[in-house]
């Protein structure tokens, strides 16, 4: 695997192919595999930022309804941001441009929806005593309301996918296309 | 040479570890600067550092006499229909705080689309056929929806003061068998 020589080229883009000796798990060497992964994760993740980018109080409200950040500069802050770091995330996927970067951040933020969906699913749970198939509500994830369980196998599906991303060794967007 | 290797590769995962984090720094930066910059230019942009008022509350929607002599509550009244009635019948501003989707597929006749979550867009418009004084009554969809109260707060901190909130909302309102207005205005 060829490493960054610290130029800005070389930290926006990745060179593709495993270095000498590298043992891949074979997905992760399947061009098609890893491709379908950016592929999926950029249209989810640009949908769901063009649903929230313009209306901030409405996505700082949706956070607000887990009851983990109260009404204040953090929750805000977050409200403004959080969706175009979708978006850029996304947009990094399709075009190869900070890729691994891209991937890490999505990793890191599934892992937070992930937890604090377990946590809201919980807070129902106990508050309307009933099982975690039958939790319904607006994760305010940009695709309306869903059941619990099936938001938390989706987040865990695109973090399997942000990892995927991460650890390959091969960032281009039309597999067979070489950089350089 | 095995050694030699092995610390090759370890030095590879380094690096790439190190790129990765220096990747997602540089794009969470440059996200969160064109989303402050977007942010501050676009209508319904807020502001990160603004804080919820206070606002005096009064609960009128059990439907409790008052006095008709005694001053406006000055802040937030829970109204009951009846009083909402009221409102309507005295040609008093109404306003509609859901989006405009659910207030062209009906809301109550004569009342003002002005989502909360749009109030950038809206209170331009909204803004200039309210007086400070006025009595305005602001509904949403119903008891378990907030937005009329966060509207009326809203319209609170820029100095309306007599701001009624018909917390039994369109769900209320429906339950009572009394008629909507569809798109822009045509009775239902």
């Amino acid at each position: 695997m060829t490493t960054g020589r610290g130029s800005l080229a070389d930290l926006l883009f990745e060179r593709g192919g495993p270095g000498r000796g590298e043992r891949l798990w074979p997905p992760l060497s399947n061009r098609w595999f890893i491709l379908a992964c950016r592929l999926l994760l950029a249209a989810v993740f640009i949908y769901a930022a063009v649903q929230k980018i313009g209306r901030p109080l409405l996505f700082a409200d949706e956070i607000e309804m887990y009851r983990i950040l109260g009404h204040g500069p953090v929750l805000y802050m977050l409200a403004i941001i959080l969706p175009w770091i979708e978006l850029f995330c996304g947009i990094s996927l399709l075009t190869g441009v900070l890729m691994r970067g891209s991937a890490l951040v999505l990793a890191v933020v599934n892992v937070i929806f992930i937890v604090v969906v377990a946590y809201r699913s919980a807070a129902i749970m106990n508050a309307e005593a009933i099982p975690l198939h039958r939790v319904f509500f607006d994760c305010g994830c940009g695709f309306g309301p869903t059941y619990a369980w099936r938001k938390l196998i989706e987040d865990s599906v695109f973090f399997f996918c942000a990892l995927m991303v991460l650890a390959a060794p091969v960032y281009r967007l039309v597999p067979g296309w070489r950089k350089g | 040479m095995l050694r030699f290797r092995r610390a090759a590769c370890i030095f590879t995962a380094y690096m790439k570890i190190l790129r990765a984090i220096t990747q997602a720094i540089l794009l969470a930066a440059v996200a969160a600067g064109v989303a402050f910059a977007f942010n501050a230019v676009q209508p319904n942009g807020i502001d990160p550092f603004r804080r919820p008022a206070e606002v005096p509350v009064l609960d009128r929607s059990g439907g409790e006499p008052r006095d008709s002599t005694a001053a406006p509550h000055e802040g937030i009244a829970y109204i009951s229909l009846e009083e909402f009635r009221e409102i309507l019948d005295a040609g008093d501003p109404v306003l509609d705080a859901r989006t405009a989707r659910e207030y062209e597929e009906g809301h109550i006749p004569g009342a003002i689309l002005c989502d909360y979550y749009e109030m950038g867009t809206y209170f331009p418009k909204v803004l200039p056929l309210l007086a400070p004084k006025m009595r305005i009554g602001i509904y949403c969809t119903g008891p378990l929806c907030d937005d009329s109260e966060m509207l009326a707060r809203e319209l609170f901190t820029i100095g309306y003061t007599n701001l009624c909130v018909f917390s039994g909302g369109i769900e209320e309102w429906t339950d009572a068998g009394l008629s909507l207005e569809t798109g822009q205005g045509e009775e239902r």
